[in-house]
This record gives C-alpha cells, structure tokens and sequence, in this order.
C-alpha cells in the first residue's frame, strides 16, 4: 500500500483505516482483503466498473454490510463491529431513501429528532443545512413532489445535518441527466470547500471521480488496482485496466526482452523490467503528427479528420494494423491533411508508460 | 341494440344477486310478523325483539372476541412472514406462498372437518380459542399475499437512511417502515375481519358450545324462521360489507 501524494500531510494519521477488508456472498468474493487510508478533508473517488465491489465496499464503511474478513477504523476507533447508527459515518443512498411519509423538513430533522436534539436545535441546523444546500423554499413539501435533482439535494442534507465525520455518497450522480450532473458536481464541491469535511463516494464515471475527487482508488474485480491523485492516475496508470478506465488512450502491443522493448508497430526503445509482453499506453493529446522531433515515432495512414471543437481528432492506421488516435489542439493545421496520405507521428517517450500484459 | 341488450342483462343478474339482500335489510325495519308483503309498517320492533334476548347479546359478544383476536393475530404474524418472505428469492418466496395460501382454496367444511378430528385427537377442548385458530388458517394466507405484494416493491434505502441516521432496528421499524406501509396493513386487518365475522362452517365444527352470530342465525332457522334473523343479518352485513369498504379504500384498492 502505497500513501500517495494529495491525501493528508505526511505521517499523519488517517481518518478512515481499512485493513485486510474483503465481503464474501456465498462463493462469490466481491471485495478481496484490501487496505486503503483516507485522510481528513478528503474528496475521495472509489471508481470502478458496475460489479467491481465498489458499493460494497462503502457499504461495509458505512456499516450496511459485515466485512468477512478485515477491519474498519474511523477516527482511530475500530468501528468494524458496530451498526450504521453508531458509526460517525452518514450515507447518501443511490435512491436517495427519503421517507415518502415525511415532509422536507421532517425527513432532514429525522437524525436529529432521533438524537434527542432540543426542538429549537433542530429547527437551527435544518434551517441552516437548508440554506447551505439551497432548498429551503421546499421545506414542507413530501418527496414525492420533489424533481430528481431536488431529492438528491434533500438527501445530501439529511445527512449532511448530522455532521458526519465521514460523508458516503453512493452513485450520487448517477440518477440525473447530464445538465443536471454537472451543476450537482459543482454543487457538491462548492459543499465540501465550506465544510471542510471528508467525502468519500462511490461512481463508475471517470469524469465524475476526476471532477470531484482529490484522491482516486480504481477497483476492477472486488480489487483496488491503483490508488492516487488524479493527475497521477491519468498520467501513470499502473495497469492495462486503468489506463483504458481512465480517460483515452492509445494501446500499442510489444515486448520486451532484456531492457529494449519492441513494439509491434515497428518501435523500438530501452525500458527497463521484467521479459515478457507489454503494452505501451500514450494518450491522444500526447501524439503529435509530422512532429519531425518527437522522441518515438513511425509512420502510418491518416484515415480520419474531426473537428471537435476545442480540439481535432485524428485517426492513424500503422503498419502493424494498429489504430491510434491523436488529438491537436492546433485546429487550423487540418487544412493542410489529405485522408489517405501517410504521416509521420510521434510522442516523447516521458508521455508514454509500458505496462506488462497483452 | 347490442348494447341495451347487454345492459337489461347485466341489470337483471344484478337484480338477480342483489334481490335477496335487499329484502333482508328492508324487513329488518318492519313489524311485520313474517318476511312477506304487504309490509304494515316500518319501525325497529325486530332489533328491540333481539335487544331483549341475551342468547343474541352473547352470541354478538362472542363474535367479536372472535373476530378482534382472529384480527389482531393475522395481522401481526402474517405482516411478520410477509417481510421475510419479501426478502426472499422470488422463486422460493412463491413456492412458500403457495403452500401458505393452500387452505384458502380447500373448501371450508374439509378444513372445518379437519381441524374437528385435529383437536380431538390432541385433546385441545373446543372453545372460542380454537374458533380462532380455525379462523387464522383461511385469514392468515390473505394478510401474507397483501403485504407481501406491497413489501416487494418496498424501497429499502429508507430503512437503511433511518439505520444510518442513527435509529435502532426497532425505531426505524416504527418510525419509517410501519408508517410506509400501514394503509396496506390495516387493510389487510380489515379483510381477516371481515371474513372471520361472517364464517359459518369452520366456527360450527370449532365452537363445541355457544353461538357466534351466524351460527346463531342457523340456530334460529332451525326453530322457527322469525325476522329477528332479518335484522342479525342487516348487522352483519352493516359489518362486513363496512369493513371490506374501509379496506379497499385505506388500502387504495383500484380493481
């Protein structure tokens, strides 16, 4: 386990402690034993594929679901034994879970009514969630008259007015329509930049995780695979899976043998590792055509020209039959491309990772 | 043409059905000595002639013990299993509500027969206690198919918010599950009601001594057919037909 770089200061102790944590159904291992520490003030992204154990996982912090093995700590207290109501943990649910028979207000109340909080209490610390969240003109109406998007607001403070050490979001975006996602996501960091507070949230959106999250643990098959910040994530993806998860990328296939690596595509360079076959992952945006002083290159047929706005797409077939796609922000120098024609491309080789696999 | 055809049709099965019922009630409110036309003139002279009798009184009293206990246990054991049931896998959950709603489509005078020989050879004597464990073995089968049709579509997320919001078990029981699904509980309660009020053969063969209203009324056609039976019978109907009302429209029940 690897503490990475965007997460709390060096050294210091972490809010929530998993250790060895893994969820069994029957035969069916969901989460394999995992360890993963996430700081105080964390924005932090559990990504992964639909069936990759990420729900699960948040469910055993939150305490929905019994570990099988492995331990659970928030706030240095083992908490790995103890309900969802007596954890410092609150949980926005996937379909939000609002109580159809209560009002707005009743429904953000519950916690606090359940706490014993004096009636004045209450009605501060709804009256002022309502606010931070900016649903206070629905204060009395029942969930059922309620838009998608206003639910998700009412569910967030719900939970939200608890004052949770640790905030779970499960999918929160997931529900909504596109517009609305993105006003939600700035919504939902504007949120966590005023409280202060530590999320942790689970999505199968790269560009959601990348949007919102400091800090990112990819999952694929109930195993989180890399764990980091997003810029390292999209940059130095560890594995095959988290290069193609994350974002696009182009995929060469080599191998390597005593330090040079020789890719299919006719490219040969040293990189140092274990023999074996490898893949080259280089991004769109980091190919560069008749670039004339890249680093690596080769030649191949430009098949495809679309401009995309902020951005031109390009797309090469090599010799090898392999297919990459470019991207230039220099929109005006398409003009000067003939589909059909041969082009020389090339990137510099700090912009590429070798990984091994096929 | 078709159509008027249809409807005359229709009208008169109606008619048909409803003819006797109708009858029933309207000479409950005469003084008529016999259940026959003319009618001499309307009064409550039957419901003082029952008023009067304390056979009827205890027959009534024992109806309703029979019918709150047959209530009060079906519902609370049948909401029980249909929650569990919900949880199950649909295959298995079906295969157990078939079993559970078997007796519903025996006829009523072989499980009346049954439990009859049951309870005699375990030595249980007859009473009104086992008036309502007869009672709860065709009323118990409608609470579970009712609750459980609404417990499989019931949201779950909102037990576990009220668990994660810091109630116990119990609390997010009465505070956010019962609330959700209450019309369909009651509703359930008042159909166990109305079919256990009005039960003849399984009370008959259960009973040993004493009457319950119906079995009362056959008691009395038995002797000597009076029109008191008239005005027992426009007080079960009140009762029944008021309770499945209740039901249906508690519970929203659109066809």
């Amino acid at each position: 386990m690897t503490t990475v770089s965007g997460g709390g200061p060096g050294g210091a102790t972490p809010l929530v402690r998993l250790r060895g944590l893994s969820k069994k159904f029957g035969d069916v291992a969901a989460v394999q034993p995992l360890d993963l520490d996430i700081f105080a003030g964390d924005f932090f992204a559990l990504l992964g594929p639909s069936g990759c154990g990420k729900t699960t996982l948040l469910r055993m912090v939150g305490g929905f679901t019994p570990p099988s093995t492995g331990t659970v700590e928030i706030d240095g207290q083992d908490v790995t034994r103890l309900g969802p109501e007596q954890r410092p943990t609150n949980m926005v649910f996937q379909g939000y879970g609002l109580f159809p028979h209560m009002t707005v207000r009743q429904n953000i109340g519950y916690g606090l009514r359940i706490a014993k909080a004096s009636d004045a209490e209450i009605a501060e610390r709804v009256g002022a969630i309502m606010t931070l969240v900016r649903i206070g003109e629905l204060a009395e109406r029942r969930p059922d008259a309620l838009s998608g998007g206003q639910a998700q607001r009412v569910a967030l403070a719900r939970a939200l007015v608890m004052r949770p050490r640790v905030l779970l979001l499960d999918e929160p975006l997931a529900a909504l329509d596109l517009k609305l996602r993105k006003q939600m996501q700035e919504e939902l960091r504007r949120i966590h930049q005023s409280i202060g507070g530590t999320f942790v949230f689970v999505t199968h959106d790269q560009g959601e995780a990348m949007g919102l999250a400091n800090r990112i643990a990819v999952m694929e098959a109930g195993a989180c695979v890399q764990e980091g910040g997003p810029e390292e994530i999209y940059l130095r993806p560890k594995t095959r899976f988290v290069s193609s998860f994350i974002g696009e990328a182009n995929m060469l296939a080599g191998e390597r043998r005593g330090g040079t690596v020789t890719l299919r595509a006719g490219i040969a360079f040293t990189d140092a590792g274990p023999d074996g076959p490898v893949v080259l992952v280089v991004r769109p945006e980091a190919i560069r055509l008749d670039g004339g002083t890249a680093g690596l290159g080769t030649t191949g047929r430009l098949d495809d020209v679309v401009f995309l706005g902020p951005y031109v797409r390009y797309r090469v077939t090599l010799a090898s039959g392999e297919e990459i796609a470019a991207h230039s922000a220099d929109t005006g120098r398409r003009a000067g491309m003939a589909v059909g024609a041969a082009v020389q491309i090339g990137w510099e080789a700090a912009d590429h990772r070798v990984v091994a696999g096929t | 043409m078709a159509r008027i055809a249809w409807g005359a049709y229709s009208g008169i099965i109606v008619l048909f059905m409803l003819t006797p019922l109708v009858l029933v009630v309207l000479f409950s409110f005469t003084d008529n000595a016999l259940t026959n036309f003319p009618i001499n003139a309307f009064s409550l002279h039957w419901y003082r002639i029952l008023d009067a009798n304390p056979e009827f009184w205890k027959a009534f009293e024992n109806s309703l013990k029979v019918s709150l206990g047959v209530t009060l246990i079906s519902t609370v054991i049948g909401t029980m299993a249909a929650m569990v049931l919900a949880r199950w896998r649909e295959r298995l959950a079906n295969a157990a509500l078939l079993a559970l709603a078997a007796p519903v489509t025996l006829p009523a005078l072989v499980i009346g027969i049954a439990l009859l020989v049951f309870f005699n050879k375990v030595g249980v004597p007859l009473s009104l206690a086992t008036v309502i464990a007869g009672h709860l073995v065709i009323t118990q089968p409608f609470v579970i198919l009712i609750v459980y049709a609404r417990m499989v579509n019931f949201d779950y997320a909102a037990v576990d918010s009220a668990r994660d919001l810091g109630a116990s078990p119990w609390r997010a029981f009465w505070t956010v599950t019962f609330p959700i699904v209450s019309s369909t509980v009651i509703g359930a309660a008042l159909i166990a009601l109305a079919i256990s009020l009005d039960d003849f053969i399984i009370t008959f063969f259960t009973i040993g001594g004493g009457n319950t209203l119906p079995t009362f009324v056959w008691g009395k056609v038995r002797t000597y057919l009076d029109p008191s039976i008239n005005a027992i019978g426009t007080i079960l109907i009140t009762l029944t037909v008021g309770s499945t009302a209740i039901a249906l429209w508690i519970s929203r029940y659109r066809g």
